[in-house]
């Protein structure tokens, strides 16, 4: 076993946050296998509810010179990972929870320096991870170059085991060679370019919770009657692409109307679609089922809350 | 490294099993997937069939098993539960079959993520059951399952099992023990009087008058009651050849324990944290983990126990209108102990896979030095304000409101 280089907890602990489809489970995976490459005792775990795309999923990485006495949710990580900024705004998601005070957080950003900078308690970390991956591997995937970012970030990876590793996994996930390739090209990019940066965690203790004897005292059933509570979700800041409709070759056939899986497109009075972009979340159906291409996919430049 | 259910489809694997009668559930799915890539590539040579129910799965499962085929499947929560008539039937056949339960809390309400109570209501069954800590575990239990359950002294089928998500999905090193030790460790499973074309055998006949049901439940008693010696000869054997430490019951910083926690399965590793944070601040805790469920190696339970200041039992699981199942197992057994704990307190915690925060370990212990405290009639529901807030979050979101508030 490695013992961790001077300066970093016994056990260090990294959070990913992304959405369904982004792929954080493989990050997770990658970074842990690197760990273990590298010579560490790891661990690492995705958690997600019932599984939908688009919505917001975590995936754990702990790395340790020695067995590992936790598991489950890390409630406290070092280094989180963003790999999509809206989630910064997501009351469901809450990313920024937990942080140790000094630990550092990654946002993969299209817009730099949109976040506060540095700040007393956390170290900030931008990287376009998003348009890199759409440069070399042409889709907007970006677990592997998420993972190189968290391996750097550790400051304990060796490169060679993160390239290993990332194959591995990808070879797992049954991508073939030239998609492969391509990944370890952005990943090996990424873990250049993303600085080191000097680890000072504070590892006081967190405030303590309180335990408490739980009485209910009456029944309570697990219904929910309130309807209609869905547009507090706010998908809309799910979406890497926007579907925007072009009305002259519109027909107004309304197909993409009956296919929206969440019921976002409404009709104006000529049956044309009026998408509400405050939920649509940007599976892009609707541009897949039109008939007449008549909606097209514009890539979001900016929160959209 | 690998998740739990990747080692459970390596252990069916090393097991050279014949066959895998299988349906689908999360968490468990990835065994029966892994092990469905392996035999269509042909690494594997078992044969997989995938039936239209978990009550047909079993049924296809012990039926293999007499015709001397070694099975291996696994299921989850409301899948065990619903073929869980066979459950008593495999058990009477004497089939010796492995299945892993993925654990995972029972619906309603419904939910992914795990406690006890799908695996311990089939604690009655006849199937003997292994609880695994680690995704290490899972691997190694299941070839000891193997081993004892085809032992001609037991002939009993087993249960190994497994945390949703906190072991199903979550990967960590695993040791392969390579297939050499694993058929010096296993001999071939031989079946008694196998079903064959030519030869007629009826196997589970109706008895009717109750002696002779009677007589035959009670050598499945003793059948499990023997089991615990040969788990320990089959783990010795098994220490021997992959230097794994396998034991009917553990001890954590143990030895000189003034009070001590008792726990089964994932959360165990969350316990051992806890024992040492303790240790550090020099408050005597210590910690037994139940790997054995059935048979309940009641002696060595007690030999762990007695002569401790105070006891808890941590049930993840809750006999509703009763309390912690493990915790009334375990204070009967040491009712007639010599020097028994004067302090043994039920604990619950951990339902839906709850997790169980430093703070709600501490005031385990707490109680254990402090019994003055205690109210010995109900169980300590572990939970904190933090989470009630949430749930009282969420009841507001959905509208749910109560009666005769
Ligand atoms: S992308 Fe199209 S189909 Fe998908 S949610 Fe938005 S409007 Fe509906
Ligand atoms: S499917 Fe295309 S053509 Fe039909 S209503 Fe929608 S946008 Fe218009």
């Amino acid at each position: 076993m490695r013992t961790l280089l001077l300066g970093t907890p016994v056990l260090l602990k990294v959070r990913f946050h992304g959405r369904g489809g982004q792929g954080v489970k493989t990050s997770c995976r990658i970074l842990g296998r690197a760990a273990f490459l590298t010579g560490y005792v790891a661990q690492d775990s995705p958690i997600y509810g019932a599984e939908r795309r688009g919505a917001p999923v975590a995936g754990f990485t702990r790395i340790a010179d020695q067995p590992i006495l936790e598991r489950g949710y890390i409630f406290d990580p070092h280094i989180l990972i963003v790999m999509d900024e809206t989630l910064l705004e997501d009351w469901m998601a809450k990313p920024l929870e937990g942080l140790v005070d000094g630990g550092i957080v990654f946002i993969n950003t299209s817009h730099h320096q949109h976040f506060p900078e540095t700040n007393n308690h956390y170290i900030v970390v931008e990287h376009n991870l998003t348009d890199e991956a759409l440069d070399i591997i042409g889709k907007p995937v970006i677990s592997a170059p998420a993972a190189a970012a968290a391996a750097k970030l550790t400051g304990v990876i060796e490169k060679q085991a993160l390239l290993e590793a990332t194959a591995e996994e990808l070879y797992e996930i049954g991508l073939d060679d030239e998609t492969i390739q391509k990944n370890l090209h952005v990943v090996s990019n990424v873990f250049e370019k993303v600085p080191t940066v000097p680890h000072r965690f504070n590892e006081a203790p967190a405030a303590r919770r309180q335990v408490i004897s739980l009485t209910v005292g009456k029944v309570v059933l697990h219904e929910i009657s309130n309807m209609g509570n869905a547009y507090l979700r706010r998908t809309g800041n799910w979406r890497i692409f926007r579907p925007v409709v072009d009305y002259e070759k519109c027909t107004g056939c309304m197909i993409c109307f009956i296919y929206c899986p969440d019921s976002v497109i409404s009709l104006d009075e000529a049956n044309k679609p009026v998408i509400d972009y405050d939920n649509c979340k940007g599976c892009m159906i609707c541009m897949v089922e039109c008939p007449l291409r008549a909606i097209s996919a514009v890539r979001e430049g900016k929160i959209v809350a | 490294m690998m998740t739990g259910n990747t080692a459970a489809a390596w252990a069916a694997r090393l097991a050279d099993v014949d066959y895998v009668p299988a349906y689908p559930i999360t968490p468990q799915t990835e065994i029966i997937e892994t092990i469905a890539k392996w035999t269509s590539e042909g690494v594997m040579k078992a044969k997989l069939i995938q039936l239209e129910s978990e009550h047909s799965m079993l049924t296809a499962a012990g039926t293999a098993s007499l015709t001397g085929a070694r099975v291996f499947t696994a299921t989850s929560s409301q899948g065990l539960l619903y073929g869980f008539e066979m459950l008593y039937s495999i058990a009477g056949w004497r089939a010796p079959i492995v299945l892993v339960n993925v654990s995972r809390g029972v619906a309603a309400p419904i939910t992914l993520e795990p406690d006890h109570n799908d695996v311990l209501a089939a604690r009655d069954s006849g199937f003997m059951q292994f609880h695994a800590e680690t995704c290490q575990e899972v691997l190694d239990l299941i070839l000891i399952a193997y081993r004892v359950s085809e032992d001609k002294q037991i002939m009993l089928p087993s249960i190994v099992n497994m945390d949703g998500f906190y072991l199903s999905f979550t990967r960590e090193p695993v040791r392969l023990p390579s297939p050499k030790t694993v058929a010096d460790f296993l001999p071939p499973y031989e079946a008694f009087k196998p079903f064959r074309a030519n030869t007629s055998v009826v196997k589970g006949p109706p008895v009717l008058g109750g002696h002779i049901y009677t007589y035959f439940k009670y050598n499945l008693h003793e059948s499990m009651n023997r089991a615990l010696a040969v788990f320990e000869k089959a783990a010795e054997e098994y220490r021997h050849l992959t230097e794994r430490d396998l034991r009917l019951c553990e001890g954590f910083m143990l030895e000189d324990a003034e009070y001590v926690l008792v726990m089964t399965n994932s959360f165990t590793t969350a316990g051992r944290k806890a024992v040492k944070l303790l240790r550090e601040r020099n408050i005597p805790a210590g910690l037994l983990k139940i790997t054995v469920v059935r048979p309940f190696p009641k002696k060595q339970i007690v030999d762990a126990l007695r002569n401790r200041k105070a006891v808890a039992v941590f049930d993840q699981n809750i006999s509703l209108g009763l309390g912690g199942i493990l915790y009334n197992e375990i204070a009967g057994t040491l009712y007639h102990a010599k020097n028994r704990p004067e302090t043994i307190l039920s604990v619950v915690g951990g339902l839906g896979g709850k997790y169980i925060a430093l703070e709600e370990f501490e005031t385990i212990f707490d109680l254990l030095i402090h019994p003055e405290k205690i109210d010995s009639t109900e169980p300590v529901f572990l939970f904190r304000k933090d989470e009630l807030r949430d749930v009282e979050k969420a009841l507001k979101l959905a509208g749910c409101g109560g009666w005769f508030g």
